[in-house]
């Protein structure tokens, strides 16, 4: 088995509007979705992450405080899985709640390094 | 954490917060309270994505707490408003202000805030929809069939009209109360109907509408001065057109006339409800149009099978009500009541007084009722005409497709 990490980006809930009733209904998704991957004993971890990015870059080392400002690079949170394969985590990524407001999920398999 | 136990949660705790938050702040600031309380559900719709806290309602309403320390500090960068402090800074008071009962009571001042005589009748809603139900304006503007952008308009307005008129966030007293309560009522069954006979167009029913409507009614029973008969009467007539929803609607998803519903899927708690809220109305012998429309609905319900309806007494209370209240659509349900028990004659007299276009956006059941009454008088031909017109104007597509059905029986004979 190998280890993967699921990257959620885009779709900042709170620049979208969305209905106490719509968040909610979203929440459920989400709390479905992990339920679902925790039944499967694939879920090794995973947070939410606030939006507020602070990028160091260069060798001045600028610093660039990117709230909220653009949506796209905002990374929502992490998901790390177990799984056979990439095809294994790209099926279980269907239940990903946010595809329908523009969001990204992203499969990066976690490198072992040999002891 | 069962989660049909959260049903709504978040929807209901926005009234209340909203509401509660308006109380210690003031109705001028809606605008940073409704950004206060969307936020709270953003944090909450994040951080409980893995697991949700055990008691969910107490986080929501410790989260509304904390906010009032944030809103404070909002409102004092700004500057140019100092909210009211009357009512104290200290944290008792403030607790007191989340205590059921005064929740409850701020949802109320909220209700009839939006009711206010100087507001736009068109923008009530929108605004109690918006503010005591937590309906985002997409959801507003699908349940009231209206674009979005006119919903934005509505809602600015009614803002602008707050600030400019400086209205007051309370129930009125006295003599002013039952012309608001009037108001009221009338809101709420418009969010009721609206669910039930939606509008939109793949939709037949709301059920969160419903809800919400009866969810509104419910807070009017529970306050001393609203405890009234015809509130008791508004009530029971959503509890029984609501025992009905489920039977409304084929497993196809067809719409299912009163004839051919099945009526064990009825929902007996509901109508049950709905009688004993029936006998707190009509302890007074003044009736309101929610009493007689009760009285129909109720009758509708102890018939064992359609046959068995007892149409002379459903056509008395109509009667009544069209004196109380006259309204083109009771004339046309007269006309088609008066077909059920085939007196086609006097049916026409009431086709007679109704022109269609008086029934406005629902003038396409006259037609289908028109064509009810040709079709009944063996003249076929006549039938189909109305019929067609019917389906040029209807919208939702449940209904089109009843009609539709409908005119391929009369054209096989």
């Amino acid at each position: 088995m190998k280890q993967f990490m699921m990257i959620f980006t885009g779709a900042d809930y709170t620049d979208l509007g969305l209905s106490p009733d719509e968040l909610q209904n979203r929440m459920g998704k989400w709390f479905a979705w992990g339920n679902k991957m925790e039944q499967a004993g694939i879920l090794r971890g995973g947070e939410a992450l606030h939006p507020e990015i602070r990028r160091i870059v260069g060798k001045n080392r600028t610093v660039t405080d990117l709230t909220s400002a653009e949506v796209k690079e905002i990374v929502g949170g992490y998901y790390t899985v177990e799984a056979k394969d990439f095809d294994a985590v790209e099926k279980i990524a269907q239940d990903y709640p946010d595809y329908d407001l523009g969001g990204t999920l992203e499969i990066r398999e976690i490198m072992v390094f040999d002891r | 954490m069962d989660t049909k136990n959260i049903d709504h949660l978040f929807r209901h705790h926005s009234g209340k917060m909203v509401s509660v938050l308006t109380r210690i702040f003031g109705l001028q600031h809606l605008d940073i309270i409704e950004d206060a309380v969307q936020d709270t559900f953003i944090k909450a719709s994040v951080s409980w994505r893995k697991e949700q806290p055990d008691y969910p309602e107490a986080w929501l309403t410790k989260a509304a707490k904390n906010r009032v320390s944030d809103i404070f500090r909002t409102l004092k960068a700004q500057k140019n408003h100092r909210p009211n402090f009357s009512q104290g800074t200290d944290a008792i008071a403030i607790n007191e202000l989340f205590l059921d009962s005064e929740i409850e009571d701020a949802q109320l001042r909220m209700i009839f805030t939006a009711c206010h005589p100087k507001l736009d009748a068109r923008d009530r809603i929108s605004f109690a929809l918006k503010t005591v139900s937590g309906f985002s304006i997409k959801e507003i503007g699908s349940a009231l069939l209206t674009k979005e952008e006119t919903i934005k308009k509505r809602l600015l307005r009614v803002r602008k009209t707050i600030k400019k008129a400086d209205l007051k966030f309370n129930i009125p007293q006295g003599k002013n109360l039952p012309k608001r309560l009037e108001t009221v009522m009338e809101v709420l069954y418009l969010i009721f109907n609206e669910g039930f006979h939606s509008n939109t167009k793949d939709q037949l029913i709301r059920t969160d509408l419903c809800a919400e409507a009866m969810r509104l009614g419910q807070l009017l029973l529970k306050h001393k001065q609203t405890q009234l008969p015809e509130c008791y009467a508004l009530f029971a007539l959503m509890c029984f057109h609501s025992a009905r929803l489920e039977a409304k609607l084929s497993v196809n998803n067809e719409v299912l006339d009163l004839k051919q519903q099945d009526r064990t899927l009825w929902h007996f708690p509901l109508i049950r409800l709905g009688n004993s809220m029936m006998h707190r109305a009509v302890e007074t012998d003044d009736f309101s149009c929610y009493h007689y429309e009760a009285a129909i609905a109720a009758e509708h319900l102890k018939a064992k099978t359609f046959e068995d309806t007892d149409w002379n007494k459903i056509l008395k209370w109509y009667s009544a009500l069209q004196i109380l209240q006259p309204m083109p659509s009771h004339l046309l349900t007269m006309a088609v009541i008066y077909m059920q028990i085939n007196d086609f004659k006097t049916a026409k007299t009431y086709f007679n007084q109704l022109p269609p276009q008086d029934l406005e956006q629902r003038a396409y059941l006259f037609y289908a009722a028109k064509a009810d009454y040709y079709a009944g008088t063996n003249q076929l031909n006549k039938a189909l005409a109305q019929i067609d017109l019917a389906l040029e104007m209807v919208n939702n597509n449940s209904e089109k497709a009843y009609l539709t059905a409908k005119r391929s029986t009369w054209r096989e004979k």
